[in-house]
């Protein structure tokens, strides 16, 4: 592998079921990267975020054998569910592919605070695994949002500060994004994927001006957005061609250890 | 743009910005989408003041387009009309007004669409249904429909402002009214089932693709619907113009289409405004 690399590092794969999505699958994602010129992905499967455990790790280390080792995948541990989960991360934990956990506290309705996420953090402390957390901004018109947001996360970030957090979606459109800004500063663990619908007029320019930009990552949320939604934000940017660079995939590779010799 | 799948230099990522500022230069894009005002419900954002359009489109290597003002939804039609046209007074000749439409009975106040000759400026009208507490059915809105028909001028609506049955219902009984369905306020994704077959049944339905983001959307919409029904929005400036810009250079679709999403489909409906 290379010393550096485009990584979409917030993907998921498989039919989200919400909405009509055209391409969804494994393949599909491995096209269109090769088609941007992106080398890996980290992600999971929508059927993890609903039905985690050691099957959907089994189906996702296939897909990562299938794709020559492009797609990375995360476990997810749902707090509901947390011996069922820490059973089969432990079994996992060694697996080519295998980079880190995904929690989701909107969607498994359990705030990001709440003690429910001890195993999670305990684990990825003890085994150097980065967590990917969906974050959002407070919201009028999607209520459960409010689970999610970036300061929920601080007690945790303080008590296990090995662990790496990738704030996905930077805390989203609203007041969620200054709290992320604002972690991302004060917390060396703490990061920021910009994927999803925060399209934000000049958002690239105003991350770089206000974290390092060794903490931001790209990435698209495929397929609720297309990665070519955010690759020319980032190629386009009025941002030196370095901190691209980074955005586009340094960073991820250290976050993450891809390529490092872990996977 | 066929990229290699591995390691990436500084030097390539400086040639695949190169490449898409080329191909964006040749595109001509041209915006639905711009706006003045205050903008509700972004927090973030920062108000875009008129002797800041151009540079700003230029800074995204946009050549022009629709400009609408907030005030058209948050404070009343009337006035977000006045102020669009006050804003656009000197300046490019590549810039036009989108104005803010209400039912035509009861007769409100002045200047609203369809009351006396619209100036020249006005290419288009938004409605907003939901905010400004009207259906968006025939019986209400027939009227201002008629007039838009007359002056072949396009109808915009967010797709968070309508109800799809209604729309479907009105695009049936209006057949030659053009309207454009746009992503905002909130994405479309998950409306998608909804919007691709009332685009599919109706042919004057095109879609505004600032926040049209999900993955293949512009490739499928194509293939199935055409390139003819897609036109470039940006949302500016809460939205930042390179997201639809990217889908549209990075599309697996021929340069024809791209020209034509990029900014012939919405010139070709101006130009065929009536005066």
């Amino acid at each position: 592998m290379s010393d550096a690399a485009i990584i979409d590092a917030h993907v998921h794969v498989g039919q989200p079921g919400l909405f009509f999505a055209p391409e969804t699958e494994p393949r599909e994602l491995v096209a269109t990267m090769d088609r941007l010129g992106i080398a890996y992905a980290v992600g999971t499967d929508h059927k993890s975020l609903y039905e985690p455990g050691g099957e959907r790790l089994a189906r996702l280390r296939d897909v990562f054998e299938q794709s020559e080792g492009r797609l990375h995948y995360l476990g997810v541990f749902d707090p509901r569910r947390s011996a069922e989960c820490t059973s089969a991360l432990e079994h996992a934990r060694d697996w080519p592919g295998f980079v880190g956990l995904k929690i989701h506290p909107s969607l498994h309705r359990v705030p990001a605070d709440d003690t429910a996420y001890e195993q999670a953090w305990r684990y990825a402390a003890e085994h150097d695994l980065p967590i990917l957390t969906h974050s959002w901004s407070v919201s009028d018109y999607n209520a459960v949002q409010y689970l999610s947001t970036p300061e929920r996360f601080e007690g945790w970030v303080r008590r296990f500060p090995g662990v790496r957090l990738v704030l996905g979606h930077a805390g989203g459109r609203g007041a969620g994004r200054s709290d992320a800004v604002r972690m991302a500063n004060e917390y060396a663990n703490v990061f920021l994927d910009f994927a999803g619908d925060i399209f934000c007029y000049r958002l690239i320019e105003t991350l770089v001006e206000s974290v390092p930009v060794d903490k931001i990552l790209f990435g698209s949320d495929h397929p609720w957005s297309d990665p070519r939604a955010h690759l020319s934000q980032v190629l386009l940017a009025e941002i030196g061609v370095s901190a691209k660079t980074k955005i586009l995939g340094r960073n991820a590779m250290r976050v993450y250890r891809i390529g490092t010799g872990r996977c | 743009m066929n990229g290699e799948a591995t390691g990436v230099t500084a030097g390539r990522i400086e040639q695949m910005a190169r490449e898409r500022q080329k191909l964006a230069e040749v595109l001509c894009f041209f915006d639905s989408n711009i706006w003045l005002g205050r903008p509700e419900g972004f927090p973030l954002a920062s108000e875009l003041a008129p002797d800041q359009i151009e540079e700003v489109l230029k800074s995204r290597f946009i050549t022009g387009g629709l400009v609408s003002h907030w005030w058209g939804k948050t404070v009343s039609a009337q006035d977000g009309n006045e102020a669009v046209l006050r804003a656009l007074e000197g300046q490019s000749e590549s810039l036009s007004a989108v104005w803010t439409g209400l039912p035509l009975f009861p007769p409100e106040a002045a200047p609203v669409p369809g009351k006396g000759q619209p100036p020249a400026k006005v290419r288009g009208v938004r409605v907003f249904p939901r905010s400004h507490n009207f259906p968006l059915e025939g019986w209400s809105v027939g009227s201002l429909c008629e007039w838009l028909v007359s002056r072949q001028m396009p109808l915009f609506v967010w797709h968070t402002e309508l109800d799809w049955n209604s729309l479907h219902r009105l695009a049936r009984m209006f057949s030659a009214l053009r309207v454009i369905v746009e992503t905002q306020t909130q994405k479309v994704l998950y409306h998608t089932r909804s919007l691709f077959a009332l685009m599919r049944e109706c042919r004057n339905v095109s879609v505004e693709i600032s926040n049209f983001a999900g993955q293949g959307f512009i490739e499928w919409a194509v293939r199935e619907l055409g390139a003819e029904r897609l036109i470039f929005g940006s949302f500016l400036p809460v939205n930042d113009p390179f997201v639809p810009m990217g889908m549209v250079l990075d599309a697996e679709i021929p340069e024809r289409d791209k020209a034509l999403i990029a900014g012939e489909n919405l010139r070709r409906l101006i130009n065929e405004v009536r005066a």
